[in-house]
């Protein structure tokens, strides 16, 4: 991971032309080929940034980089402040909450308590944007992304929403549908998932688990 | 909150549930603010007694009474969800009959949001009337309002429990109680107040089959006598533990023993028929079922130890509330 604070403008040419005027902002350079021009505020979401791969050209005062569709990035550096390299290695990835990484298990080892004849193609399904929870085939031969969230929000149907995006940019995989699947799922995002075709489905933990409550029940 | 001539109209929505209310007020000049609920509702309870003054400017609310003075910064009108009119007919039922359902029903509703179905009270219609019902998976509560309709015979709406114990809070004590049952909403207008809720979509659980027609075992009990034993009894239930009744002769004894702790027991008047057996259930459940009913002596019917037992009011066939016991060693 390079880190450069500097005075910097920012040119990018491609599906348009923006320019970042001279300012003082952070320039990420990471392992894997991804830079990311960072202003001072605005959380995760850095002002420019072009994904990997693609090759970065250092002429000293300004750099270069350039993805194969030929979009460019010119970073003309006025004056650099600080500018450190660290090897930060492997990274572990994100720790999903333990009932939430569980739920995904339990419905991997049982796919057809999501639905009837539901089986699993894979668990942690890659994709460009991150893996798919779930990727299953239903009775029809038809490819079933799975998102599994502990409670069910809008945020989830969105997730879900971008990894089908994703998958049907391989045309070998044919249709594609979506079912997010939660312990609860909230109303707005039961009214979201509807109105892009996915199903959504309450799933009890409990019962995936095998746990007989000691209580006598109703039902 | 918004003014228009005399009238304040106070509008609260987390858009699953909304509450608005219209008062009169002196009104000055119109207008509308959005504040914060909580910290603006703090400071007018917390105002000594008579008239409070507000008044907005460009970017604060003051809000006054007597010598204390508050200013609280408003939130953004623009952001404040779009409040839409209920298309659906309204339809008018006595509020007291409701009220006396309501009480009756919502207390067996779930509060466990892993189960959103449970947490609703079931609205159905049939030919004879309308039909409240509530479960939790451990009781079960049906209260029958014959000759009401509010729907088509055979449609049933899944209500919220929690918007319904709002609308007991705010009915008040007023006579009438408007219904507008949508496909996604409900609507209830009492006074000057309307509550909307989102309905619960999804299948009640099919409770029919679980009302057999009759009992072989029924004990009859003072209702205010079995409350009060049992209050005392479920002392000594703790960690969870049930209270077991003891069920034979004159009388039915209520017994509870917590390990390490210590026991209780008390004996009330009572008449059974049936085969004596001990049957336990969680105190509260029980005095719940109980303490919903509308009548002096309460009849609890049972199949076996392991069965839902069905407690009613005698003379009373509107309403039955369905407990299912605990097992016992």
């Amino acid at each position: 991971m390079r880190l450069v604070i500097a005075r910097c403008s920012v040119d990018y040419s491609g599906r348009l032309d923006a320019h970042l005027p001279e300012a003082t902002r952070l320039i990420m350079v990471k392992a894997d080929g991804c830079v990311a021009i960072h202003a001072d505020g605005g959380a995760y979401k850095p002002l420019n940034w072009m994904n990997a791969p693609n090759t970065l050209v250092d002429n000293g005062d300004q750099w270069v980089v350039t993805n194969p569709k030929q979009e460019t990035l010119t970073i003309t550096l006025h004056e650099v402040l600080s500018d450190v390299s660290e090897e930060l290695g492997d990274d572990p990835g994100l720790q999903k909450d333990g009932v939430e990484a569980h739920l995904q298990e339990l419905l991997a080892a049982s796919p057809h308590a999501i639905e009837v004849g539901l089986t699993l193609v894979r668990r942690e399904y890659p994709t460009a944007i991150g893996p798919i929870d779930l990727v299953c085939r239903d009775e029809s031969d038809t490819v079933v992304a799975v998102e599994v969230k502990r409670r069910g929000e809008i945020d989830g149907v969105e997730q879900l929403t971008r990894y089908i995006e994703r998958l049907k940019l391989d045309s070998s995989l044919g249709d594609i549908r979506g079912v997010f699947v939660a312990q609860v799922v909230k109303p707005q995002a039961k009214v979201l998932a509807e109105s892009r075709g996915f199903r959504w489905v309450e799933v009890d933990y409990d019962e995936l688990r095998g746990m007989k409550p000691d209580e006598l029940r109703l039902f | 909150m918004q003014v228009e001539g005399d009238r304040l109209t106070v509008t609260g929505t987390d858009l699953e549930l909304t509450i608005r209310l219209t008062v009169d007020v002196g009104g000055e000049r119109d207008g509308a603010a959005v504040v914060p609920a909580r910290l603006v509702g703090d400071i007018v309870k917390a105002l000594p007694a008579g008239a409070v003054s507000v008044e907005l400017h460009d970017d604060e609310m003051s809000i006054s009474a007597g010598r204390s003075q508050f200013s609280v910064r408003p939130l953004s009108l623009d952001d404040y969800p779009a409040q839409s009119e209920p298309a659906a007919d309204a339809v008018t039922l006595p509020a007291a009959m409701v009220a006396d359902a309501l009480r009756q029903v919502v207390r067996a509703a779930s509060t466990d949001d892993a189960r959103a179905v449970l947490t609703g009270v079931l609205l159905a219609a049939d030919d004879d009337g309308l039909r409240m019902v509530a479960t939790d998976s451990y009781r079960l509560a049906v209260r029958d309002l014959p000759g009401t309709s509010v729907m088509a015979s055979g449609q049933s709406v899944l209500i919220p429990g929690r918007a319904l114990n709002e609308l007991q809070r705010v009915m008040g004590d007023v006579e009438e109680l408007s219904v507008r049952l949508g496909d996604r909403e409900a609507t209830f207008e009492a006074g000057g107040t309307r509550l909307s809720t989102r309905l619960i979509e999804g299948e009640f659980p099919n409770y029919r089959n679980l009302l057999p027609s009759s009992y072989p075992n029924l004990l009859t009990v003072g209702k205010a006598a079995m409350l009060e034993a049992i209050r005392r009894v479920k002392i000594l239930a703790q960690d969870s533990t049930p209270v077991r009744l003891t069920l034979g002769g004159d009388t039915v004894q209520l017994t509870a023993i917590t390990q390490d702790v210590g026991n209780a027991a008390e004996e009330i008047d009572a008449s059974y028929d049936g085969v004596e057996m001990t049957v336990a259930f969680n105190p509260d459940y029980l005095a719940a079922g109980i303490d919903a009913i509308d009548s002096d002596d309460v009849t609890l019917a049972t199949m076996d130890p392991m069965k839902p037992a069905v407690l009613r009011g005698v003379g009373r066939d509107d309403y039955l509330y369905l407990l299912m016991p605990v097992r016992v060693p």
